[in-house]
């Protein structure tokens, strides 16, 4: 009882970061069915932002915090306005390769302007602390991340659901087309979505670097791609499953490093990406089939 | 077919040779000035050649994004150094490696065989899934297995350091060495040519239309799968022994070697010449030397070799890799030169000498057959779009399916190719029932369809769309004969344009291809969903000839929906008017315009109203 209430409190800890943004990822698929690699350069620049605020200008952890959330909106829709407004409704092909590219730029943006060494900056204090619960071991970032997380995705549903904005966000996402022809204005909706994505991403970015405390031109990567696959493994373009597969992902994450023999734990990510990879080869339609196909 | 095929091996061994030349003469020329790194330069140029001909070869001809070749390429580079380096240096730098590799090893050819054979086995399993993602469920499954093998192989690289000496890799130290270039001038202009001649192969074609359009495909008789697994076979296969080549070439393997960068720089040099074409791919890969060289000393010029400058250079190189792909994808998502081959403007130039063939007579005529529906049912959601429906049809005539949109006649035309499953009811041919059967056994069997928003292979060329649909067929009956792919094609008045590509065609010509297409399968009945659609009154008119010339030169009924009043009378011999999912009445011509219970229908009237 005790370790499995344990497995689930680390498993949300790290399942909410993947959640939030599954979350993005999915809503950027569902108005203009876009596989979005370049979300995770919202952490690449959270990094940069917390480097420069923390270490060179020495401001408080509260400040960096909401630097890095404007500024992974910012990010999100610059990335928009640049590079993906300009693909809509291209082939699949062409819109994965174009979010691949970005990724690249913007990795070879502060390689030049930083270098591709790491920059580490100074974790929370509190973020190391732990509560002793009677036999459970409480991280306090644990339930810091839970907690943040709970309020985001609360407030987001909130959005989502009650207001004009976000009626027209999820009618977009369900029927792009018949969403314009009811006079939801496309340009408008896409970047609602990616400044609602760039806001979820910008919370999992502020704990995802008080986890890791370090900047690095890459470091956008792994978050990304748990991210992208919580989504998938949520059926892309559902919203809900999307939270879920994070949440899902979190979790098998734990259990795997404490079933994984010793020498092994390393290889946790591999593991979980061999899994999914597999999962995809015998079932390519996915958890839950993504689209209904197409008409004839 | 034999139009395929004629003469492929000796011309395409030119035209590979050609590319081959042009690559590895204009390379020399480049290092026989300046410095020994040109040199190195150059053997790199080549290696990335043949790694870019490999991944193109699947990308290229499936269609299908594979960010995971470099993954593959991984397992055969780590495999080849596991297995060619000496036994003394493998006791110094991995003394723990498991599976008695310690003691292993190989002549750097023997190595090679091995890391292709164990890369192909994981090509083998992966490529289950790969094929059957296709174009279904759009490219989410492809991304997800690819990108998954990508990073996989990254992490058992870093972190299982007792076999693959982690982050820093393992350096190469091998008894004997490869002299000169000899081996990646062999082994590209081996690719070049296996490549060039799968594309042009039957294979090649029929996985290309499926590329082109799944669906349309699917309805022609082809199997998309066999056509995409033998791709991926022959590209892992090449990719493997680039990356070989690579591995010896830089003398050390990393996680690094085989990651992101490496397939940034891979699917860039692909798409900026074209990814249809192995010319354009290749082209991609001068393109992207060059600008590698120019970024290189562009970022090195200024104060000398300071440790800023390789940042500069790293990160311009990168930004400008990352550009040049989102520019592509913007502007050009097909390339530079799209789907041309170099030589492809000789060999139209070559085709124009052939004489045009005769006009095929009438096919004998047919026994009798029959396509029959009955109480077919379907759902959709809450949606009742069939409501036992019955449809009958023999191949002495033409049958008419007439009725108000929504009514239900696609509907049941898919139902009968088998793109959509009843719920309830049965579908049989020839009294055989078709109900559930893969689209593609249908075509084979002998329905052939048309689809109200034509769908060809828009990259083939008008011979090479009946061809493929002919191919397809023939391979799995026995009866053969019909006319051949030439005289069909004269035969639709296409004659003139039988090497132009299909997207190139205006719309009439277009529609008359999808009916010779259609015909080419020598099908028992073609189902004919509004071949009429977007034209004129006297377009429509001259249609009604057409479809029964071409119905007739290979001995099929037909089936036709269409709204046209004038064409529908004027070609059928008995019409069924659909209303809400059902047959509300069936008869001549004339007893349909008669009835009231149809005027009801399209009218929306009452009959007391």
């Amino acid at each position: 009882m005790t370790d499995l209430v344990q497995t689930l409190i680390d498993g949300l800890g790290r399942g909410s970061i993947y959640a939030l943004l599954a979350l993005g990822i999915a809503l950027i698929f569902g108005v203009m069915h876009l596989l979005n690699f370049a979300h995770g350069e919202t952490v690449t620049v959270g990094a940069y932002i917390a480097y420069a605020s923390l270490v060179e200008m020495e401001l408080s952890w509260w400040v960096t915090a909401i630097l890095i959330f404007f500024g992974a909106i910012a990010i999100s829709v610059v990335i928009e306005f640049v590079a993906f407004r300009w693909v809509r409704g291209a082939e699949d092909f062409t819109m994965l390769l174009t979010s691949f590219g970005v990724v690249f730029v913007v990795q070879a943006f502060f390689v030049m302007y930083a270098g591709a060494t790491v920059r580490s900056f100074p974790r929370p204090e509190w973020a190391d602390r732990v509560w002793q619960v009677g036999d459970l071991n409480v991280g306090v970032i644990d339930v810091v991340t839970i907690g943040a997380t709970a309020i985001s995705l609360a407030v987001t549903a909130y959005v989502l659901r009650r207001t004009m904005f976000g009626t027209s966000l999820r009618a977009a996402a369900e029927d792009f087309d018949a969403a314009r022809l009811m006079g939801v204005r496309s340009n408008r909706v896409i970047r609602q979505a990616f400044i609602v994505a760039g806001a979820l991403a910008g919370v999992a970015a502020v704990f995802y670097l008080m986890r890791t405390g370090q900047a690095r031109p890459v470091v956008g990567l792994a978050p990304m791609l748990k991210g992208i696959l919580a989504a998938i493994v949520g059926g892309l373009g559902s919203l809900s499953g999307a939270v879920l597969g994070g949440f899902v992902l979190g979790i098998t994450e734990v259990v795997l490093r404490a079933w994984l023999p010793e020498y092994l734990v390393g290889l946790t990510d591999a593991v979980v990406f061999a899994f999914i990879g597999l999962f995809f080869v015998f079932r390519p339609q996915g958890l839950i089939p993504v689209e209904a196909g197409e008409r004839v | 077919m034999r139009s395929l095929l004629a003469g492929r091996v000796g011309s395409q061994v030119v035209g590979s040779l050609a590319l081959f030349l042009i690559l590895v003469l204009g390379g020399l020329l480049y290092a026989s000035v300046g410095s020994v790194t040109r040199d190195i330069l150059v053997t790199q140029m080549l290696i990335n050649a043949m790694m870019v001909v490999g991944i193109q070869l699947f990308i290229g001809n499936t269609g299908i994004l594979s960010f995971g070749h470099i993954g593959f390429a991984g397992i055969a580079g780590y495999t080849f150094v596991l297995l060619a380096m000496s036994t003394e240096w493998k006791e110094r730098v991995l003394p723990n490696a498991p599976l008695g590799l310690v003691d292993i090893s190989l002549h750097p050819f023997g190595a090679t065989a091995v890391a292709m054979i164990v890369t192909l086995l994981v090509a083998v399993l992966l490529g289950f899934g790969l094929v059957r993602s296709g174009a279904r469920s759009g490219a989410v499954a492809a991304t997800v297995i690819t990108l998954a093998l990508l990073f996989v192989v990254h992490e058992v690289g870093t972190v299982y350091a007792d076999l693959t000496g982690g982050r820093n890799g393992i350096s190469l130290s091998i008894g004997v060495l490869l002299e000169g270039r000899t081996w990646v001038y062999v082994a590209l202009f081996a690719s070049i040519l296996g490549s060039r001649l799968f594309k042009s192969s039957r294979v090649g074609r029929l996985a290309q239309a499926a590329r082109d359009d799944d669906l349309a495909a699917r309805s022609v008789g082809i199997d998309p799968a066999p056509g995409q697994m033998i791709a991926l076979l022959l590209s892992v296969a090449i990719v493997s022994v680039a990356a070989c080549l690579r591995v010896f070439e830089l003398g050390t393997v990393a996680p690094s070697t085989f990651f992101f960068d490496y397939t940034l720089l891979t699917l860039v040099m692909i798409i900026v010449g074209g990814r249809k074409s192995i010319t354009g791919s290749l082209l991609g890969v001068v393109v992207f030397t060059a600008v590698n060289e120019l970024t290189r000393s562009l970022a090195g010029s200024g104060s000398g070799a300071g440790p800023l400058d390789l940042v500069l250079r790293e990160g311009l190189t990168d930004i400008v890799l990352g550009a040049a792909m989102v520019g592509f994808m913007i502007f050009r998502p097909n390339g530079l030169i799209e789907d041309r081959e170099l030589d492809d403007w000789v060999r139209t130039r070559l085709r124009r000498q052939e004489p045009r063939p005769a006009a095929p007579g009438p096919a004998p005529a047919p026994a009798l057959a029959t396509l029959r529906a009955t109480d077919v049912v379907v759902d959709f959601g809450g949606f009742r779009a069939l409501d036992r429906a019955d449809l009958e049809a023999s191949n002495q005539h033409i049958v008419g399916i007439i009725g108000p949109n929504g009514a239900g006649k696609t509907t049941l035309l898919n139902v009968v190719t088998g793109l959509i499953r009843p719920d309830e009811g049965s579908v049989t041919l020839k009294d055989r029932s078709i109900a559930g059967v893969e689209p593609f056994s249908i075509a084979r069997a002998g329905l052939a369809r048309t689809f109200q928003t034509m769908r060809l292979f828009p990259s083939l060329t008008v011979r090479e769309n009946v061809a493929v649909a002919s191919l397809s067929v023939r391979a799995h009956r026995e009866d053969g004969g019909g006319p051949s792919v030439d005289e069909l094609i004269a035969h639709a008045g296409l004659w003139e344009l039988r090497d132009r590509r299909a997207r190139e065609l205006d719309y009439g010509n277009a529609r008359r291809l999808e009916l010779a297409r259609a015909a080419a399968l020598t099908p028992v009945f073609m189902l004919l969903d509004e071949p009429t659609s977007g034209m004129s009154d006297t377009e429509s008119l001259a249609m009604i000839d057409e479809v029964r010339r071409m119905a007739e030169c290979v001995g099929a009924g037909v089936v036709v929906i269409d709204h046209d009043l004038g064409f529908i009378t004027g070609i059928c011999d008995t019409i069924h008017c659909f209303d809400q999912g059902t047959v509300i009445s069936t008869g001549t011509p004339a007893e349909i315009q008669a009835d009231p219970a149809v005027q009801a229908a399209y009218l929306g009237v009452t009959a007391e109203a």
